[in-house]
């Protein structure tokens, strides 16, 4: 679950993220604690903090005195946007790199994109 | 759980006597493995007065058993006790006081033991078999303070031996432990040369006999002190 | 950030032989660290000396601003049992718990207990009889339960298994969390323990070799792998760690983060970016730190 390549804060907050954004975790409901995530994850709580620390930084949670941490309205649409500009780089440069490697040009992406996600959408697809 | 568990203490003499509580929490080494030796050799010693068909008196040197376990105890006080009282962050200071007050408790224990024992050796006519144990007519010269004292300051000194031999080993290795034993036989070779050159063994010896229980176990206690004074000294530098 | 220990210039000689060679840090309140090294490496010489149960031949050691050479009020918030520790002859483990209770103010028999079950130790038997697996248990559950102010773990999971090291790793996150203290965590299995400490102390041959937070390792180095001629056109003017090469793909580990531009041309040529774990990193250093010692300088002076 936990990779070697990003730092574990991140990943930790990005779990959150995920959470947020698949709906599972409702804006308003109260998220993880540190302690909760520590010792989910098997980290150091002080790492689980940071990570915690940034999301409350980017406005995704903030903090009830006494109670703890809560979804922030609007954290999902934040959210969303914030994947939705990073979706180029992170998901389609490497595709195209790779495309390139086996000599796939943009159509016959184009083509295949087309053909898997109706596949998707007979099957059930996802929700959007 | 119980009435009361003894829990840390921040003062200096509270840390100590923990220490005490801490070598008596296996009650078997100080307190239970001595009397079961002390009781075994008494059953054994009953045993063997009891074939023999000889009226005269008859003498259990079987107390000797006791030396040398007190001896082991000493020695394992260091080797293993130490090494464990560091990792529960006890000062060498408290270790030393804490011990030697362990090993006190105990030489009274047998001490009293003994003496009892004697008591009743000597109202019973050796346990009406004519058999000794624990009563001998030197020690008990002073009455029965005088056993409980002579017993005391023997088997303080069995223990101290056992600890300081260990500690010297485990701070001068063999070597160390080696040349200082020689060092001590040689002294003693020279004291017996010097009493032969002067012929004077009746002289000494004599004395020595004429002495009577009191003083020198009180000899004896200095030197326990003495060498407890330089285990302390070689304690201070020694690591686990 | 509050150190509660200091340590400078701290050196420990025997005889020839340096076996810690003039050590600064300062250890943080509150933060578990890992102290990483080789065997040998110093690890035990150095805890050892911070817990005063062994001496330094120069230097100074500062334990909550006191040298805690027979310093009974330094002491006790200090817990050090060590690797291959001794215990009374004929002792067993509660007799050894026991004791414990009677020298750390802030021992928890209840946490005791819970630990005696989970790491299923045997009460009833002596503990010179004990696998060494159960006696490093021992070790760990007087560690944990005695909740020291600091507490130091050396080498804890000797013949402990992997579902038993990973009870240890659980316990201590979960009582670390509800009670924050001062932890040190010697260790030469990195990769395992790389998540549970915040901040890394890597020892080779008695000398410190890197003090930092794990982010910050982490981020210090990338693997290659590739194409030769590509990689090695990219990791030109690079302080190059490690190099493997199998027929014409070769993988070399560099020193230095890699900016998020620097990886996408990476990809774009066709490389591939391999993450460096906490313990292939560690190891590329030592090994280099070994191998840029002047082969007659070193330890023996």
């Amino acid at each position: 679950m936990v990779d070697e390549g990003r730092a574990l804060f991140l990943q930790i907050a990005e779990s959150v993220e995920d959470a947020i954004i698949d709906g599972s975790l409702a804006e308003e409901a109260q998220a993880p604690s540190t302690n909760e995530l520590a010792s989910f994850h098997r980290i150091n709580p002080a790492t689980a903090a940071k990570g915690v620390n940034m999301l409350v930084d980017k406005g995704v949670l903030y903090k009830r005195r006494g109670i703890g941490m809560f979804v922030a309205p609007g954290a999902r649409h934040l959210l969303l946007e914030e994947r939705r500009s990073a979706f180029a780089d992170r998901y389609v440069e490497p595709l195209l790199a790779e495309a390139a490697k086996i000599g796939l040009d943009a159509d016959d992406l184009r083509a295949l994109i087309r053909e898997r996600a109706s596949a998707h959408t007979t099957t059930g697809g996802s929700a959007l | 759980m119980t009435a009361f568990t003894p829990t840390a203490s921040a003062t200096p003499r509270g840390r100590i006597v923990n220490v005490v509580r801490m070598q008596f929490v296996n009650r078997m080494t100080f307190v239970w493995i001595p009397l079961i030796i002390l009781a075994a050799v008494f059953v054994f010693s009953m045993v063997i007065w009891l074939m023999i068909p000889y009226g005269g008196p008859k003498y259990s040197g079987g107390a000797q058993a006791l030396i040398w376990y007190l001896l082991a105890v000493g020695i394992q006080s260091l080797t293993l006790t130490f090494p464990f009282s560091q990792a529960m962050s006890v000062t060498r200071r408290e270790f030393f006081f804490g011990t030697y007050l362990t090993a006190a408790l105990t030489a009274a224990l047998l001490a009293v033991v003994t003496t009892v024992g004697g008591l009743i050796e000597s109202a019973t006519g050796g346990w009406g078999l004519n058999g000794w144990m624990f009563y001998t007519d030197w020690t008990w010269a002073s009455g029965p303070l005088g056993s409980a004292l002579s017993v005391f300051a023997l088997a303080m000194l069995t223990f101290t031996a056992g600890f300081w031999c260990a500690t010297i080993y485990k701070r001068f290795g063999g070597i160390g432990l080696t040349l200082v034993l020689v060092g001590v036989g040689a002294l003693l070779l020279v004291a017996l040369w010097i009493i032969g050159r002067f012929n004077a063994w009746v002289a000494v010896f004599g004395w020595l006999a004429s002495l009577g229980v009191v003083p020198l176990s009180l000899v004896v206690l200095a030197i326990v002190v003495v060498l407890a004074a330089t285990e302390f000294w070689m304690l201070r530098r020694l690591t686990p | 950030m509050t150190s509660v220990i200091e340590v400078e210039n701290l050196t420990k000689r025997y005889g020839d032989v340096i076996a810690v060679d003039d050590v600064g840090f300062k250890i943080e309140k509150d933060v578990i660290y890992g102290l990483l090294g080789r065997n040998g490496a110093g690890k035990t010489t150095v805890m050892s000396i911070l817990t005063a149960q062994n001496f330094a031949t120069s230097g100074d050691v500062r334990v909550f601003g006191e040298a805690p050479y027979e310093n009974a009020r330094v002491l006790p918030r200090m817990c050090f049992v060590r690797e291959s520790q001794k215990y009374p002859d004929d002792a067993k483990a509660p007799h050894a718990f026991r004791t414990a209770k009677l020298f750390f103010p802030n021992w928890d028999q209840e946490l005791c207990d819970r630990l005696v079950a989970d790491f299923q130790l045997p009460m009833n038997r002596r503990i010179k009889k004990l696998s060494r697996g159960q006696l490093s248990a021992v070790g760990v559950i007087i560690g944990l339960a005695s909740r020291a102010e600091i507490t130091f773990f050396d080498e804890p999971y000797l013949g402990l298994d992997a579902v038993a090291r990973q009870v240890f790793y659980d316990r201590l996150i979960e009582d670390y969390a509800a009670y924050p203290r001062t932890i040190i965590l010697s260790s030469h299995l990195i990769d395992e323990v790389s998540n549970l400490i915040e901040r890394v102390l890597v020892i080779d041959q008695g000398r410190i070799i890197m003090d930092e937070t794990t982010d910050e390792v982490r981020d210090r180095a990338a693997t290659i792998v590739g194409d030769a001629g590509a990689v090695e056109a990219f990791v030109a003017g690079r302080e190059v760690i490690h190099r493997e090469s199998l027929g014409r793909v070769v993988s070399v580990t560099v020193l230095g983060a890699l900016t998020d531009d620097e990886r996408r041309r990476l990809a774009a040529s066709g490389l591939d970016v391999v993450p460096v774990s906490l313990q292939q990193l560690i190891v590329r250093m030592t090994q280099r730190a070994a191998d840029s010692r002047v082969p007659n300088e070193g330890a023996l002076r």
